[in-house]
């Protein structure tokens, strides 16, 4: 049932090696850290159960409010493992060296988690999130039974893909076939095609900032705070004008439009070429001749903007911010793949698709917000 | 196709609303900062209702994170100018 990405990203796994925070420490020798695979598409407190063996003999009295940091960051627990490894580790660290707690809860930086049943119920809401976003209501999701409902969450906790995609089709949140897709883009001579409503995909986006004297991403500084990575939740809206098909970099320039400004829109620059054109066109009556055209000024324009970037086209003298990396569970998949594939094949269960994105700023400038 | 990108920068109209045996506010609408975090208006309400536990939703449907942008919630799920978000002192859309 599902793709051959979609299974790959179901058994995704982060190899974590999980230390006991020394203030809970009260026996010696310490107890040895615990290494355990976290899946990619799971939640850190979903772990707990398997971690609390290894030190629950030598926590001190209380009751536990178990949380995790990495380096002095307390990790928001809703936040998707893998997606915290990507924007987190920007040189992937294996094993990934993390730091349990099971007292004194930081509740000024971090929603509260009592149980799984938190976890559950974040995870419920951005399905509805996601539904409401693809669909304009989130009915399905709302009346799904409560059978389904358990099934839908026991699959995803175990990492049953198949049974988790069976009750997750009843909720009819597939928005982009590859079939549809690739209809769409061949059938770019049929003009009724392009007039139907764009899909809307549901993403969430995390935005890290490095300054730009940082040449080599594994030099930059470990996050210290929230603060610096911009959560944006902006669904992109998938264009299919004229055929042409719509790219994970188009999906990129549509989420983060501040990095783009100093060119000219693609929508003034079509006007200028199709204009030009429109004097060739009688002469030579090439219809096809415009959507041509139009590709190629599109295709090179991006690419001398979203290149795969080496330090030196990146921090250019001109100072303005770039995007330097783009991650998905784990990958830095090429710009020019179509997005109703990656939508299709590295989207989370909750029908979101989470996006690492990070951005080279020019010194003495904020971050983006 | 350019996403409005400073739209974080303006008011969003948010409209409280009581579900349940919840207390009714007497100003149901309020003005708050796009760029402010939903997390803003949950603590507006716990201290406007003097309750630690309360149930937040948006259209009477779901829960967002605290962490969600008022932008971004206005512009995904808002309607008719405003941002209709719904509390109750019980869960009240599991």
């Amino acid at each position: 049932m599902g793709t051959e990405g979609q299974k790959y990203v179901w058994e995704g796994a982060i190899p974590l090696q999980i230390h006991l925070d020394e203030s809970e420490i009260t026996t010696l020798p310490p107890p040895p850290p615990a290494l355990i695979l976290g899946p990619r598409l799971g939640y850190l407190p979903l772990l707990v159960s398997l971690i609390k063996p290894y030190f629950s003999s030598t926590l001190p009295p209380g009751t536990d409010t178990v949380w995790f940091d990495y380096k002095g960051l307390p990790l928001k627990w809703y936040i998707p493992t893998g997606v915290l490894f990507d924007i987190l580790c920007l040189e992937p660290e294996r094993p990934w060296n993390l730091t349990v707690h099971f007292r004194t809860y930081p509740a000024d930086l971090l929603s509260p988690c009592e149980s799984e049943d938190t976890v559950k119920w974040n995870f419920i809401n951005s399905l509805k999130e996601a539904a409401y976003i693809i669909n304009g209501n989130c009915k399905n999701v709302m009346n799904m039974s409560q059978p389904d409902q358990l099934e839908l969450w026991r699959s995803f906790m175990n990492g049953h893909m198949e049974g988790n995609l069976r009750i997750s089709s009843k909720l009819k949140l597939g928005t982009v076939g590859e079939e549809s897709a690739t209809k769409k883009a061949t059938a770019h001579h049929q003009q009724s095609s392009s007039e139907t409503k764009p899909d809307r995909i549901p993403v969430r986006l995390y935005v890290r900032s490095i300054d730009k004297d940082v040449h080599d991403l594994e030099d930059a500084p470990p996050v210290d705070s929230w603060d610096k990575i911009s959560y944006i939740n902006r669904p992109v809206e998938i264009h299919m004008d004229d055929g042409k098909i719509f790219t994970l970099r188009d999906a990129i320039k549509t989420l983060l439009p501040e990095f783009f400004e100093d060119e000219p829109s693609i929508d003034e620059e079509l006007s200028r070429i199709e204009l030009q054109d429109g004097d060739k066109a009688l002469e030579t009556d090439l219809c096809d001749q415009d959507s041509e055209i139009v590709s190629t000024v599109r295709s090179r324009e991006l690419t001398d903007t979203l290149d795969e970037c080496t330090p030196s086209s990146c921090c250019s003298s001109s100072g303005k911010t770039e995007v330097k990396l783009v991650r998905i569970q784990g990958i830095e998949p090429k710009l020019d793949i179509p997005f109703t594939w990656v939508v299709k094949n590295l989207s989370n269960p909750e029908h979101f698709l989470h996006i690492c994105v990070c951005v080279v700023v020019a010194q003495g400038q904020d971050k983006m917000r | 196709m350019a996403a409005e990108s400073p739209s974080s920068a303006r008011k969003v109209v948010v409209h409280l609303r009581a579900t349940g045996d919840a207390p009714i506010l007497k100003q149901a609408k309020f003005k708050i900062a796009g760029s402010d975090k939903f997390a803003k208006v949950i603590d507006f309400l716990r201290r406007q209702l003097h309750r630690d536990t309360l149930f937040v939703y948006v259209n009477s449907a779901f829960s967002p994170n605290p962490d969600e942008l008022v932008s971004d919630l206005y512009s995904n799920f808002g309607f008719d100018g405003k941002l209709v978000v719904n509390y109750a002192c019980s869960m009240a859309w599991g």
